[in-house]
């Protein structure tokens, strides 16, 4: 398929993953701060803030955190190019792109979301009802990749938006850990991990291999080791590592492949007992560098033939 | 059955396609008028809010020009068909075929050839060189086949006495029809027992006609079949849907210009898996804006060095380049000349009669008759520029005076076409409209007339005007099969 296209579909499905994962994080914060417990309102949102790598460009806009700017900056604010509404519409316009190559169910739900929340007074429902929005949005995300999953073809459109996907959540999970990691030790250490495993759906995962007992290293190392659970960094690079297998035709993705393979194997063959003991850190820094290193592998193998405008922002710098 | 009658239907002045003057339907139209007043009323105001949730789903609307609020109106199609009887369309089909081979006559001619109509003075060379449609980069650009217009949109009006006569020409990058197949699709989902009772001529066949025409036009064998593709100006285009469709109908990548690229005089689209060789280019750009190495340097819709691959005959572009010269409004008066002098036959299919505003005589009269006549500047199309006499203002029959003084070659007059009309519905009742009729013309390695073709329907009472832009509608447009 043509190169471009593929690029539309790879990102349409990192900025569909993106607003999800900001609904969800947005509302365990939320939420987190409502139940008490955990550290000041300052310090919550800026922990939120600094996983999304969003600290800097808030600062330089708003002069101090609160509950109500933070949610504004992050979901509605349409000059801020990850927030949530704007993930949706570049999702959407790169869809737009590439219609014939999506099924109609897919476009129709993506497209209604979009027109939907552009319409909707999103600032009002964040101060009355915001978690009623945040579950909506993440329900809206579901119901947009899930009617993708039933109706498209396994083939290469269906491959890059998935792959998209993937790359996006693994990377989402790493932030997450690597923000949350250093404050395992504080007192509020238990609350902050339970907050973490919500984020993502997986307490109910968790509690099912471990028990009720939340250990913050070892939710830590759940989320990047667990080989069943759907958002855990090793099941989406083993994920991606299936897809770029199907991708791949001969040479073309030999690349991203290799890099992704020292990633799976270093998760693969980690003991958890160990990461435990000797903190997770390292195992944590090369696994996000090394899925930003596939992102970009991806796109050197598979969109360099084709046209370059900037239009995507991601990536360590920003 | 002849005998049935329209009670309380006002004929319109003109030909009316589907009742005679004594109010009686027309015989081919018998089982359709009485299929719809089985239907009643209020069963068809709830068909067509069916035709319009199905438009609406599939996405095919248009932005009305001059709304604010940037609403879009769903598609509008009328549920009462356009029918042509199997003696009708023979005649137009065999009209439009042979203007069509002539129009590429002409221009494989002017590119390639002596230029002998314009060395026997049948067309003036000056009218020709002076044309903004005619391309000096065409000039030896080889067409396979000589297929230069391969998809040719040829605008037909039906005057009093029922004639079809060519308004004009669009041998470009003409559009409409996506809207033919759509309306087909949704007429026959809306009122199924319609078609279903007569012996219609299928339109779904169009992609592969299409892409059958392009492949014979692929400059080399090639392994695995030739590969077309779509050449869109992209999703701002107002006919980007058009594009779109047919680039799923024919299988082919829909490209933009970024996607291509040239390398050694041979073109290639950039894929997941590398460059990859093109060999047949559908295009719906326009010519100005094929390859910015060339023509406009501002263009980021061409592939740069397209013309080179072009001149080194290593891919096919449809329609060719400097197609604009045969469609030119100026040229248009002398295609029935055209047709006697490489056909060696008389044209089937008259032109509407048309003053050249360059003759001394004929500006003449025609500036004295300004306000019967209709101006139409020559270089534009979709409406665009055109003066109706008999509706302008005193100023502004002024004005177009002027402009004619000023470039005599810009313009042409024409008698104004008492459009035929056709029953409507228009609030739940049946009331006289004018139409036209856009058919489509494929040439390849043969020429096909496309059945049918897009007929256009002024919704406003009276209006000539059938530009969906300004209020116009559609309808399915029926050839019937031959009678056993």
């Amino acid at each position: 398929m043509l190169a471009r296209h593929a690029e539309d579909l790879f990102w349409a499905g990192r900025y569909l993953e993106r607003a999800e994962d900001t609904a969800r994080m947005l509302d365990v914060t939320y939420h987190g701060l409502l139940e008490g417990g955990s550290s000041d309102t300052e310090s919550a949102w800026r922990l939120l803030l600094e996983a999304l790598h969003l600290a800097h460009p808030y600062y330089a806009k708003h002069p101090s955190v609160s509950s109500r700017a933070v949610a504004e900056y992050l979901v509605a604010d349409p000059n801020q190019p990850s927030s949530i509404i704007s993930a949706i519409a570049r999702a959407r316009e790169n869809a737009r792109n590439v219609r014939e190559h999506l099924s109609t169910e897919l476009w129709e739900a993506l497209n209604s979301c979009f027109l939907e929340l552009r319409a909707r007074d999103l600032e009002a429902e964040l101060a009355a009802q915001p978690h009623e929005l945040y579950r909506e949005i993440r329900t809206r995300c579901q119901t947009i990749a899930g009617a993708g999953g039933e109706t498209m073809p396994r083939s290469d459109p269906w491959r890059f938006f998935r792959l998209g996907r993937l790359i996006e959540r693994a990377e989402m999970t790493c932030r997450m850990l690597r923000v949350r990691a250093p404050r395992r030790a504080l007192r509020s250490g238990f609350h902050d991990f339970l907050l973490v495993l919500n984020s993502v759906s997986a307490l109910e995962a968790y509690t099912r291999v471990h028990g009720a007992d939340i250990d913050p290293a070892r939710v830590i190392a759940f989320l990047l080791l667990s080989p069943d659970f759907p958002r855990s960094v090793l099941f989406c690079v083993r994920a991606t590592d299936e897809l770029l297998t199907q991708l791949d035709t001969g040479a073309p993705s030999a690349r991203p492949r290799r890099t992704l393979g020292r990633i799976r194997a270093e998760l693969e063959y980690q003991d958890a007992d160990e990461l435990r003991a000797f903190g997770e850190k390292g195992v944590l820094d090369r696994a996000q560098s090394g899925i930003w290193e596939v992102a970009e592998l991806v796109e050197e193998t598979f969109f360099a033939s084709g046209p370059q405008p900037q239009r995507h922002i991601f990536g360590p710098a920003a | 059955m002849p005998g049935d009658r329209l009670p309380g239907y006002q004929r319109a002045a003109g030909f009316d396609e589907a009742i005679l003057e004594s109010l009686d339907v027309r015989s081919h139209y018998a089982a359709v008028f009485d299929e719809l007043s089985r239907l009643g009323a209020p069963e068809l105001a709830s068909r067509e809010r069916l035709r319009d949730a199905i438009f609406r789903r599939l996405g095919i609307t248009f932005a009305v020009y001059g709304d604010a609020s940037g609403a879009e109106r769903t598609w509008p199609m009328d549920l009462v068909p356009r029918i042509l009887h199997a003696g009708e369309w023979a005649e137009i089909e065999r009209g439009l075929a042979q203007r069509t081979r002539a129009l590429n006559l002409f221009l494989e001619d002017l590119y390639v050839g002596e230029r002998a109509i314009l060395r026997d003075g049948i067309v003036p060379a000056w009218l020709v060189f002076s044309s903004e449609g005619f391309v000096r980069e065409a000039v030896g650009l080889p067409a396979p086949h000589g297929a230069r217009c391969v998809v040719a949109g040829i605008d037909l009006v039906r005057d009093f006495d029922g004639t079809f006569r060519v308004l004009e020409d669009n041998l470009r990058t003409p559009s409409g029809i996506s809207y033919v197949l759509q309306n087909r699709a949704a007429l026959t989902r809306v009122l199924p027992r319609l078609s279903a009772r007569c012996r219609i001529r299928p339109v779904h066949q169009y992609g592969s006609s299409l892409l059958t025409a392009l492949h014979s036009l692929a400059p080399h064998a090639s392994h695995d079949g030739p590969r077309v593709v779509v050449l869109t100006p992209g999703i701002w285009n107002s006919a980007y849907f058009e594009h779109a469709f047919l680039a799923q109908q024919m299988g082919a990548e829909l490209c933009e210009g970024r996607d291509l690229v040239v390398e050694d005089q041979v073109v290639y689209m950039r894929t997941t898996r590398g460059l990859e060789r093109v060999d047949v280019i559908y295009r719906r750009v326009d010519d100005a804006f094929v390859d910015p190495a060339l023509f406009r340097q501002d263009s980021v819709l061409g592939v740069p060095g397209l013309i080179s691959a072009l001149r080194a005959g290593n891919v096919s572009i449809a329609n060719s380049l400097g197609c604009g010269v045969a469609d030119d409004k100026a040229v248009y008066p002398y295609v029935p000349a055209m047709i006697r002098f490489y056909l060696g036959e008389e044209p089937i299919l008259p032109n509407v009669e048309t003053y050249l505003l360059w003759e001394p005589d004929q500006r003449e009269h025609a500036l004295s008759r300004l306000d019967q006549l209709v101006v139409k500047p020559v270089a534009a199309s979709g409406g665009y520029g055109i003066v109706m006499g008999p509706q302008a203002t005193a100023d502004q029959l002024e004005i177009c005076r002027k402009e004619i003084e000023q470039n005599p070659r810009g313009f042409i007059a024409q008698e104004l076409v008492q459009l035929s009309s056709h029953p409507t519905f228009i609030d739940g009742k049946l009331e006289a409209r004018h139409i036209d009729l856009r058919p489509f013309v494929l040439t390849g390695a043969r020429t096909e007339v496309f059945p049918g073709g897009l007929t256009r329907v002024a919704l406003r009472r009276g209006s000539f005007v059938v530009n969906s832009s300004q209020g116009g509608g559609s309808k399915d447009t029926w050839v019937l099969e031959e009678s056993a």
